[in-house]
């Protein structure tokens, strides 16, 4: 098969890098290797929340602490990327958003600080507009609110952990939920599709009213993000009606509703407008002919697939989504059988503390100015391949909270490179 | 030391062991379809790779909850560890059924070929007792087929009957030809043969007009209902007889499905998941019919003489389709043929999921799962909506009342049938 | 005046620790057992948990062979919802010395081992991974899967239904004395550092390869010899039945298949302490190429953890090391051997026979107390009492491959969907105050043990601490820290393929989600 542009990847990199590709008039094709990253976990975007992976202290202004670290850190992928793309980028996703339908809220100016389910504030830039009344900036009381079994949102551990550090009124409460009988599994995405239901809501609204009583007239509740499978936020506009109090969700443990909103919602709208995807073709090798990648591979039903393009995006993001596998000695990526890491044992590969930044993370390619994936002497492997997103090595975007920005950033300026190659 | 280099096996142990690969990341129940519906279903990766590990072929298999899936396979597609997740939960289905047996209508429901065989014979009486009220009251208390789905009409005239008498066409005067002359084997399907002879006549016509000389295998059901419905002996049995016809093909000859779920068989499943003995290069053989289109359309053979199809239409991807990994080669067809508009409606899987959907107590579940899908095709305000599988034509027909078709029927306009 | 008294004290919450503790109790005598940590987190929790036939030995260790046949027969009666009746196969391998086999059957014959030689091909027809490289196959039906955890909770829960009582996390650090008569001991709680004391009439050490280090508080010297041996856990069983190479014994020449997982072991190494305990790569490679020896599979299925344990080997005083010396236990009667009154030591033997170890220093303890009553344990099973045990729902009686929810329970909740472990079967664990930690809970339940290692059931175990113990939420953070770190210690030596994959969901969880690192250094 045929294409203009082939983006491989299913994550925000790869997403931002079709979705500029389609806005310049070009003809991306999107590979989908199945759909896993790591900010589907939580599925805001997070550019900067500290500023190292040691400090406590949580960036406040992530556009000024990434010029900082581009300052300091001329290899980091923010700094490959360039500033530039990191604000284009951010502005084409805010538009996006708008366009397919979302109410997000957020800028690269600010970051806010939202309570997680163990009660520890996070950093995040960017995040949907029914979660942005958590931030913990405001002064107004919280009240945490679970529901009886439902096991991946512990009000009471975020609320005894959130009071202790924020130092301002949090208490939990729990509600058990009509329709689902004690002592059944209760899913998010059970909980999800419920309440879009507006009798269902009406009765929970009532019940948490009940609970809270009515010391707490200013407070805010936090509650596990279920608020309807759709991505408009009509669900959470519609229950803080309801209720009576500003209402922000929380993420949980998977299945990610959130997630399941945004990336849905998203690749949706990339095929609504004209872009075709690839399902289940998880691509295994690149050939290269004359220092271009002449065609990549897809593992399609029943054969190998090739697809030719002008230039590729490889936006995979991690080796759960298959951008790398790692033997006991030997990481390699699935393209090019890159040795991306060697080790003489497997547990050089880790810190002993599961906590702290761990060599694993920051395994990836070495790439070009150009985000090409380079070589050992540094010059690129293939002139119209671009890197995009976590398969990018020397840098671990976990301790630092940056996963989403780096993808928007590295996503944008992959498919600029794409386009003039 | 005899053990082989522990670096070079470790390396591939998700394409060994694909069940050991599942990281919980639980995306398969974000895209569940069923799972999306009801909160009875408890969702493809507890149901896969996590009872998977409690699995064992001397135990009596434990299958609660395993009838809700449909078969979509969306799980499989969407898993960044390529988990076979149906595979299992299909596998478990059938060892439940080997044990404890099955009912009357997944035995029959699992014989489509035999049914509808006895349909198409007696297609005017078939075909009313399909639409009467009473008799359907009755196969709803005897065997628990749906009242209210509809049921395929079916044609007395078969396609095999059809293809016997047909005279192919002549090649098209003056036709530039690059190299020898393309031979292709047609695997229609039970649906073309019984219920929608019109769509073969239109594939052969497509073929033969880019002077593809079409022939016709005898053939077997793919197996498809036989495995959905637990019974994959069955399955093994029709899959063997058209594995060894379709092998003694010339090599020269690719084979082409215009049935998603039948191409997904030939291709996919009767490898991996029956086990089929070779299997595997046959199924490197075969093509969707769009596919196979598009590339001839890649390697200049296509004869893109188009009329103007001035449509509107709205397209539906199946679900099998997906699984597939070849993207939407219907829709880039169809971007060849002047005048047609084309539009995708995303919405996931219709719901009926093949003979899912005929069940008596899957049947609200399964126009539940299509509503959103129908709502967006009601939205958008359009008649006709394309979907290159029948039993997704017949969900979108009964939940939106819109004209369904096979994409082909565009293109087969466009060359000036239809 | 001591703070409590009793009749004995038990040091060790091993299954020697707690098979003592059992039988005291079940003879009418007051006992506590004190546990420097939880029960079975020493040599006990860390074995591989195959229940010897005496295959294994009866070639070199006659004795330890015919033990081995006796008990395992007992615990058939008494321990059934522990064990799994797998039988086990010992195949030799191309490269194996052919002059080895003689001696095993001639050894089966002597211990009186149920032992059968059949064709490869009807082996394999049962076993289907069996590897090319298998020559021979002995059938030992007697071979099975002893679950650990559940032995030890198992004999302390029977024996606190008799009036015993458990104090995890206590250390011995010293003994109360009247001249050279030991009159009970000084603790001290692991977590709070609080010191009190017991007074009794008698003290059991019991604390296996730490047995030196209790006796050196009293200046006597029992000599264990600390050796330490490597396993890896695969996700999966792999094989239906135990899988011994037929050979001498060496290392990586045991696969067990038991409960969700199967269990490549082991190596023997001295170490230097019972505590020092470090995985070495090549002890992980060689458990992983050896197993592959004998099973096909082991190298491609997913690995999910190692980790180490420490045999008690009990210097007899021969020359004999590591494998040569004998898997046999001695009774040391201090007041015999030393002058010191009310102290007795059990040490050496092996999980297989911990049974008999107890009865026998039990025997000795009860005569010096004056008690007759005679030991029961070998015919009272430990779930005697209705309701007994019953977080072991996943293990019932006919214990086989624990199921995945069947009709009834389908849509019930799960803690841990790795080990399919229930919200019940976690619940009652938080009212015992020998429950500390997570680990504990999972000792006791079998959460966090599966594929994800704890990374998701770790979260809503920890949340109920705060729920169920009203501990703070720093705390139970904290402990869901804790857990997953230990969980992070056997998974760092597998770290490739599928783990390293799952390494990063979990870390996704916990740093991205959670932001549980930043949590960790502001509580810090």
């Amino acid at each position: 098969m045929k294409f203009d542009v082939a983006v491989v990847g299913s994550g925000l990199a790869a997403l931002i890098a079709t979705r500029r590709l389609q806005l310049a008039g070009r003809k991306p094709v999107l590979v989908w290797p199945g759909l896993s990253s790591l900010y589907f976990v939580y599925a805001t975007v997070d550019v900067l929340g500290y500023a190292d992976a040691t400090t406590t202290e949580p960036v406040e202004h992530p556009d000024a602490a990434v010029e900082e670290l581009i300052a300091r850190a001329p290899d980091h992928p923010y700094a490959r990327a360039g500033s530039s793309a990191l604000h284009e980028g951010t502005t084409m996703f805010t538009d996006w958003l708008e366009a397919a339908g979302f109410r997000w809220q957020g800028s690269l100016d600010r970051n806010l600080l939202l309570p997680t389910a163990t009660g520890s504030p996070k950093p995040s830039c960017l995040m949907p507009v029914s979660m942005g009344a958590g931030d913990l900036r405001r002064p107004d009381p919280i009240i945490f609110c679970g529901f009886e079994g439902y096991e991946d949102f512990v009000p009471e551990l975020a609320a005894s952990n959130l009071s202790r550090s924020w130092g301002r009124s949090v208490r939990a409460i729990r509600v058990r939920l009509p329709r689902f009988e004690p002592g059944r599994q209760v899913s998010s995405i059970d909980l999800a599709r419920s309440f879009e239901d507006a009798a269902f809501r009406q009765d929970v609204s009532g019940r948490i009213r009940a609970a809270v009583g009515s010391a707490d007239d200013g407070a805010r509740i936090g509650i596990p993000a279920v608020l309807g499978l759709t991505h408009d936020s009509e669900v959470h506009a519609r229950f803080q009606a309801e209720l009576g109090y500003a209402v922000f969700e929380i993420p949980t443990l998977p299945p990610s509703v959130l997630a399941l909103r945004l990336f849905d919602r998203l690749r949706k709208h990339l095929q609504e407008t004209g872009v075709e995807l690839i399902w289940n073709a998880p691509a295994h090798a690149a050939e290269l002919v004359d220092g271009r990648c002449a065609r990549l591979y897809l593992k399609s039903a029943g054969r190998e697939q090739p697809i030719e393009a002008r230039a590729y995006v490889l936006a995979l993001e991690d080796a759960v989504d298959g951008a790398m596998r790692a033997g006991t000695h030997t990481i390699q990526d699935p393209f090019f059988h890159l040795a991306l890491s060697r080790s003489s044992v497997p547990t050089e590969r880790t810190d002993e503390s599961l906590f702290r930044p761990q060599p694993f993370a920051s395994v990836g390619y070495r790439v070009t100015d150009r985000l090409q994936p380079a070589a050992d002497d540094g010059r690129p492997l293939a002139s119209n391949v671009f890197i995009a997103g976590g398969a990018i090595g020397g840098y671990d975007p976990t301790g630092t909270k940056s996963r989403g920005g780096l993808a928007i950033a590295t996503g944008y300026r992959a498919a600029e490179e794409a386009m003039a190659a | 030391m005899i053990s082989e280099d522990i670096e070079m096996v470790t390396d591939t142990v998700e394409e060994q062991a694909p069940v050991e690969a599942c990281t919980k990341c639980t995306a398969c129940n974000t895209v569940c379809p069923v799972a999306r519906t009801t909160e009875i279903f408890r969702g493809p990766k507890y149901l896969g790779p996590e009872s998977e590990r409690y699995r064992d072929p001397h135990e009596a298999a434990v299958t609660a909850g395993l009838d809700l899936c449909s078969g979509c396979k969306l799980c499989e597609v969407t898993c960044p560890s390529q988990v076979t997740i149906q595979e299992y939960i299909r596998r478990a289905q059938n060892k439940g059924a080997e044990e404890k047996g099955r009912t009357l209508r997944d035995w029959v429901l699992g014989h489509t070929r035999l049914l509808s065989a006895f349909g198409s014979m007696t297609a005017p009486l078939a075909n009313f007792g399909n639409r009467n009220p009473l008799v359907r009251w009755g196969m709803e208390k005897a065997i628990g087929i749906h009242r209210n789905r509809p049921l395929p009409r079916y044609q007395f005239r078969t396609f095999e009957r059809w293809f016997k008498r047909h005279n192919p066409a002549p090649p098209l005067a003056g036709e530039r030809r690059v190299g020898a002359r393309r031979k292709v084997a047609y695997f229609y399907g039970c649906w073309v043969n019984y219920n929608e002879r019109r769509l073969g006549e239109q594939v052969v016509a497509i073929l033969e007009r880019n002077g593809i000389e079409v022939i016709v295998p005898k053939q077997q059901c793919c197996g498809i209902p036989a495995v959905v419905n637990s019974n994959m002996d069955l399955a093994r049995k029709y899959g063997g007889e058209n594995v060894r016809r379709l092998a003694r093909l010339p090599e020269d000859v690719d084979i082409i499905a215009s049935s998603t779920s039948c191409g997904l068989m030939l291709k996919h499943d009767y490898d991996h998941l029956l086990e089929i003995p070779g299997a595997a290069p046959v199924g490197g053989r075969v093509f969707d019919i769009c596919e196979y289109l598009w590339a001839l359309h890649e390697s200049g053979e296509l004869d893109e003489h188009f009329q103007p199809v001035p449509t509107k239409v709205l397209y539906h991807a199946p679900c099998h389709l997906k699984s597939h990994g070849i993207g939407y080669p219907a829709m880039r067809l169809l971007s060849l043929i002047p005048g047609v508009e084309l539009q995708e409606v995303d919405e996931g899987c219709c719901g009926i999921s093949g003979t899912f959907g005929v069940k008596v107590e899957k049947y609200d579940l399964s126009m539940k799962i299509g509503s959103r899908l129908f709502e967006a095709v009601k939205a958008a305000g359009s008649d006709s909506v394309l979907a290159d599988c029948e039993t997704c034509r017949m969900q979108v027909e009964h939940g939106t009342g819109a004209q369904s078709a096979h994409p082909v029927e565009i293109l087969a306009r466009a060359y000036g049938r239809g | 005046m001591p703070d409590t008294t009793t009749g004995v004290v038990v040091i060790g919450g091993g299954s020697t620790g707690a098979g003592v503790l059992r039988d005291l109790a079940m003879r009418g005598i007051d006992a506590v057992l004190v546990e420097k940590g939880d029960l079975a987190s020493g040599t006990t929790g860390r074995s591989h948990g195959l229940l010897h036939s005496g295959g294994r030995y009866c070639v070199n260790d006659l004795a330890a062979a015919i033990e081995c046949v006796e008990e395992g027969r007992i615990l058939r009666r008494i321990a059934r919802t522990t064990i799994e009746d797998t039988g086990g196969y010992f195949v030799s391998v191309t490269e194996d010395d052919q002059d080895w086999e003689p001696r095993f059957v001639e050894g089966c014959a002597k211990a009186g081992i149920t032992c059968e030689r059949i064709a490869v091909e009807d082996a394999r027809r049962r076993e289907p991974n069996l590897s090319k490289h298998v020559r021979t196959v002995f059938w030992l039906p007697e071979d099975g899967h002893l679950d650990p955890f559940y032995l030890v909770v198992g004999n302390v829960e029977s024996a606190r239904r008799r009036g015993a009582t458990i104090r995890t996390y206590t250390e011995v650090t010293g003994f109360l004395r009247e001249g050279k008569r030991v009159t009970g001991v000084v603790t001290r709680d692991a977590i709070s550092g609080e010191e009190t004391t017991i007074g009794c009439q008698a003290v059991i050490n019991a604390t296996g390869a730490w047995s030196g280090f209790v006796a050196k508080l009293l200046d006597v010297e029992v000599k264990v010899v600390p050796m330490k041996g490597v396993m890896v856990v695969l996700s999966h069983r792999l094989a239906h039945a135990a899988i011994n190479r037929c050979h001498k014994p060496g290392d990586g020449d045991i696969v067990v298949p038991g409960l969700s997982v199967a269990i490549l072991g082991t190596t023997a190494r001295r170490v230097p302490h019972p505590e020092v305990l470090p995985i070495e790569w090549d002890e992980v490679k060689l458990m992983i190429e050896e197993g592959a020896l004998m099973l096909d599979g082991v190298t491609t299925a997913r690995a999910m953890r190692a980790y180490a344990g420490v045999r008690p080997l009990y210097d007899l005083g021969a020359e004999a090391e590591g494998r040569e010396m004998s898997r046999n236990f001695a009774v040391i009667d201090h007041e015999q051997r030393d002058g010191v009154a009310g102290f007795t030591s059990i040490v050496g033997g092996k999980v297989t026979t911990y049974r008999l170890m107890a009865e026998r220093v039990t025997d000795l303890v009860a005569r010096r107390l004056g008690v007759t009553t005679a030991c029961t344990t070998a015919d009272v099973p430990l779930n005697d009492r209705a309701d007994e045990l019953d977080q072991l729902r996943h293990r019932p009686a006919q214990m086989g491959v624990p199921k995945p929810h069947g009709d009834d329970d389908y849509l019930k909740p799960l803690v841990c969907e790795c080990e399919l472990v229930r919200p019940q079967d976690v619940e009652p664990w938080f009212d015992d105050p020998a429950v500390r930690g997570l680990e504990d809970i999972r000792r006791r339940t079998r959460a966090g043990m599966g594929p994800c290692q704890a990374a998701i059931c770790s979260y809503r175990l920890a949340g109920r601490l705060v729920t169920e113990r009203g501990q703070a939420g720093p705390i139970a953070t904290r402990a869901m820290a804790d857990f997953l770190e230990t969980r992070w210690r056997g998974v760092r030596h597998v770290f490739w393929g599928s783990q390293l994959r799952q390494a990063q969901v979990s870390a996704g969880l916990h740093m991205e989600l959670f932001n549980l690192d930043r949590q960790l250094m502001a509580d810090a």
